[in-house]
């Protein structure tokens, strides 16, 4: 029994050589770029989750809306510059054109006459009507977006004790569409009517300066869809295929249809051909992959790999902070690395007004105010920006808690309690707890991930060399966890942010703050519940929203002084979108809201 | 031949998968609708939106109640609908996933018994020489270092290392095509995974071969004549798969659970990420239905292994 040396040699090389040829494949491109247009016109990116749902009666994840904007349409929508221009309404209403009533509660709207839904449906006044009624009554995280329209209350109301019946939300689904097929009256707003085939008269129940703007969210309750389609499958319509003489898919009046999506895989929208709209779109296909978030530096590496055309659509523009600051510094790379700031504000929330919490920030009593500020003050911004975001990731939030570049910005450096002020600091913990007694156990909350660490850690840093104080860290792995105790009002200190929905200081200053904010309400400010300040703050905002913008710009700037001065919070940072995109991808990009639309989008010989 | 014993011990053994799968499911129910955070809240959904979300989904019941509703579709073939891609029906996406896996895990057992035999076989024949040192050394290294730590070193050599000639193949998940990626694809993350299980079943093959070699019927084989491989084939390995079949069970075991690691770390789409992701992201019902499928794997793949004793061993008999 002998198996020669040269037997069993060859037999070990042959293996590893099989594992080694195995392990060999794929292949990377590049080349120059030209005007001309590429052969296939076909966009390819990652995302970085699956869809929650892409009924706009429900949607609101930006993954979500920022593919679901290309696939329905609202009556009015935002240009790449944030401005109102009309799209499915052939105007954008106003006083001046008569659109809107002389007391602001009524709003005419005419309908282009040529627009149809991806399956050739016409689209009518109906449709909207019964859109905006159906978001109304599905109660989803958007449906306020119609609250000012009359009769939305009882809709809303109407609406939930339906899906309050049972336990399972197709029947939820199912019932409303039959009420609503049924015109039942309960399900009506009474400030909807359609007058007209191309006609929609839209009555609020009282002057509503932000409702065009919320109205025009894109993939939201605004968004128009098509009856004779949802009805076929109350529930589920939304992820099955779309396109032409589709009955029961995902049908928009946009200029993509869902063509094929495997969950957890893969997503493929195709071209509306003879699309009703401008501008036509070139592109003829985008496919998505799906991936995990885990993934994002071999997603980045897949792009210089020509394997991606860009990096940063579909809601998630934060890439690795190492890929970043290489492209940076990358002859290649730099020019095809676009920095757009995003909608996005961070703050440290204090425990202002939630007993619950507790304390050294809770009142309003001078004491509790001075260390506050004292907080605030002992925290270097810019350094905080250029140290953690490598003055690439993030700016300074010098000009208060809207975001740069959006309505009622207050202006770089507007805001006091972005000043960095060490000295004051020190004065006023001495002051205010000369043993340490009250802050000497503070602990700051913040969910992992991201650069939310090594800004914890700054912060901490901070505090300590500034105050002399150590805070301790609370990191949080489950944000959604985390998400719930910070608007449940179980921290002292912890990190805040918002993202903006529309370009509207209502956006922020009614889902935030005071009555209205209630369940979101993380310090606990101006909350009827426990803080003195709510009289002062909810009427000049109820006030404001009723107003055109330029008249509520005022007031809303009150209600942010009345914020600083009652140091509700510590601003950190405006967030900073980085996208990837390659030279050939021509009109590629982003705003503070959302990602520029696939109809301009081309893609150029390379 | 199936007797009446065996259908007895198989009927036996089905009732005990069913408890087993009965107890361990409501026990991962229980914890996962446990933990805190939901599949539904954010900065934008809270409060009101969010009780009625729950409510709608049913989640406001108490933990039994869901139960009973999971174990009624559950026992149709229902697992019922994803919480995060709402909608979507658990079934189609773990059956799914279940064939990635297997894929993934069918080529580490090929790979844990091909390559543990063949290096088992090998070593014996060539005792105390320098290719059973080689090899059983190889086997010591594979069962001594656990899969994940394999599975790194090898993303570190064929992905970062070893770039230019991959080509980006192994910066995974982007090179895993399409939903069962391609055969090189494959290759790494199944080594991976293989190595570990492959390095005992080297050892036990191999001693389990030197004992056979030296009994008096292969030496009796020897004298009259026959080939080598004829008797190391036909006469020596067919007993010395008992010992290595004994060990069957718990390695298919090791490979399902290493599964879970291993899809992760390569981010191959199979039923070992989603159970991670599924409980990250509050997907619950995902989470069960994933880890049901995975008792029920783990209960027929011990069953079938048992069932296979009788075929090697004529003398077991249940």
């Amino acid at each position: 029994m002998r198996v020669s040396r040269l037997q069993t040699g060859g037999l070990l090389v042959g293996i590893a050589g099989v594992l080694t040829v195995a392990a060999c494949g794929g292949s990377s491109g590049g080349g120059t770029t030209s005007n001309t247009l590429a052969t296939q016109q076909v966009l390819h990116f990652p995302v970085l989750q699956d869809p929650g749902t892409w009924d706009p009666g429900e949607m609101d994840a930006e993954v979500d809306t920022e593919l679901m904007q290309n696939v329905f349409d609202t009556l009015w929508r935002f240009d790449d510059h944030l401005n109102i221009i009309p799209d499915i309404a052939a105007d954008v209403p106003t006083t001046s054109n008569g659109e809107i009533s002389s007391d602001g509660m009524t709003y005419t709207v005419h309908l282009k006459s040529n627009v149809t839904f991806s399956n050739g449906d016409k689209v009518t006044s109906k449709d909207v009507v019964y859109s905006f009624n159906r978001g109304a009554a599905l109660a989803g995280p958007y449906a306020s977006n119609l609250s000012l329209i009359a009769g939305y209350s009882a809709v809303h109301k109407a609406g939930k004790a339906v899906c309050g019946k049972s336990s399972d939300p197709t029947t939820c689904h199912t019932t409303v569409e039959q009420r609503l097929a049924a015109n039942d009256p309960s399900l009506m707003m009474s400030g909807m009517s359609a007058p007209d085939p191309s006609t929609v008269k839209i009555t609020t129940s009282g002057p509503c300066g932000w409702c065009i703007t919320a109205w025009s969210l894109q993939g939201s309750t605004g968004a128009i869809v098509d009856e004779a389609v949802v009805k076929n499958d109350p529930y589920t319509w939304w992820s099955k295929p779309g396109g032409p003489s589709v009955t029961d898919g995902q049908i928009g009046t946009g200029p993509y249809y869902l063509s094929s999506y495997t969950p957890k895989q893969s997503i493929t929208f195709k071209r509306v051909s003879n699309w009703w709209g401008s501008p036509k779109p070139t592109l003829t296909e985008i496919d998505i992959d799906i991936k995990d978030p885990s993934t994002q530096t071999t997603n980045d590496a897949a792009w210089e790999q020509n394997h991606y055309d860009l990096v940063g659509y579909g809601g998630d523009s934060s890439q690795p902070t190492a890929d970043i600051l290489r492209y940076q510094t990358s002859g290649k790379f730099k020019s095809q690395l676009q920095l757009i700031p995003k909608g996005r504000t961070t703050w440290v929330s204090l425990d202002v007004g939630n007993p619950g919490a507790g304390g050294p920030f809770l009142g309003e009593s001078p004491a509790a105010q001075g260390l506050r500020k004292a907080f605030a003050l002992a925290v270097d911004k810019s350094a905080l920006a250029s140290t953690v975001c490598h003055n690439l990731l993030c700016t300074p939030a010098t000009g208060g808690l809207i975001t740069k570049g959006l309505i009622g910005y207050l202006g770089d450096g507007q805001d006091p309690l972005a000043k960095f002020d060490p000295t004051t600091a020190k004065q006023l913990l001495q002051q205010y707890d000369p043993t340490g007694s009250k802050t000497g156990n503070l602990k700051y909350s913040y969910n992992t991930g991201g650069i939310n660490d090594p800004v914890a850690e700054f912060l901490q840093g901070q505090w300590q060399t500034n105050l002399g104080l150590h805070v301790t860290l609370d990191p949080h792995p489950d944000a959604s966890a985390f998400i719930q105790d910070r608007l449940g009002g179980k921290f002292v200190m912890s990190r805040d942010g918002w993202q903006f929905d529309y370009n509207h200081p209502q956006d922020w200053f009614d889902n935030l703050w005071g009555a209205d904010a209630s369940g979101a309400n993380t310090s606990g400010f101006a909350d009827p519940q426990g803080d003195p300040q709510v009289a002062t703050y909810d009427q000049p905002l109820a006030k404001a929203d009723g107003l055109p913008i330029d008249q509520a710009l005022p007031i809303y700037k009150q209600l942010s002084l009345l914020l600083e001065q009652d140091i509700a919070y510590i601003p950190l940072y405006y967030s900073v979108g980085q996208f990837l995109i390659h030279p050939y991808v021509k009109g590629a990009g982003s705003n503070a809201q959302a990602d520029f639309y696939w109809d301009e989008i081309s893609i150029l010989s390379h | 031949m199936v007797t009446r014993g065996t259908l007895i011990y198989i009927g036996q053994r089905l009732v005990l998968i069913a408890v087993t799968v009965l107890v361990t499911s409501f026990g991962v129910f229980a914890v996962v609708h446990s933990l805190p955070g939901s599949a539904f809240v954010s900065e934008k959904v809270h409060g009101a939106a969010l009780a009625s979300l729950l409510h709608q989904y049913g989640l406001d019941r108490p933990i039994p109640v869901q139960y009973w509703d999971f174990f009624r579709g559950a026992i149709h073939g229902d697992l019922g609908q994803s919480l995060v891609i709402r909608g979507e029906e658990i079934t189609p996406l773990v059956l799914r996933e279940l064939t990635v896996s297997m894929e993934l895990g069918g080529a580490a057992l090929l790979i844990t018994i091909g390559m543990g035999m063949l290096f088992g076989v090998i070593a014996a024949i060539r005792q105390n020489t320098w290719v059973d040192y080689t090899l059983t050394t190889f086997a010591v290294i594979g069962y001594s270092v656990p899969s994940f730590v394999i599975a790194t070193l090898f993303l570190l050599i064929f992905g970062l290392w070893l770039q230019d000639i991959t080509n980006g193949t192994f910066y995974y998940p982007i090179g895993w095509t399409g939903t069962y990626g391609t055969l090189a694809e494959l290759s790494v993350p199944a080594v991976a995974l293989g190595l570990y299980t492959s390095g005992q079943v080297t050892r036990i093959t191999r001693a389990a071969m030197l004992d056979v070699v030296q009994q008096d019927y292969i030496r009796t084989a020897r004298a009259k004549g026959l080939k080598t491989p004829v008797i190391t084939l036909r006469h020596a390995l067919r007993n010395a798969l008992i010992p290595v079949t004994s060990i069957l069970g718990p390695l298919v075991v090791s490979i399902l659970v290493g599964v879970v690691v291993i899809e992760n770390i390569f981010g191959i789409p199979g039923l070992g990420k989603e159970f991670v992701s599924s409980i990250l992201r509050h997907d619950y019902n995902v989470a069960v239905g994933v880890f049901t499928i995975f008792a029920i794997l783990i209960g027929f793949s011990n069953l079938i292994v048992d069932l296979l004793y009788t075929a090697i061993d004529p003398r077991i008999r249940y």
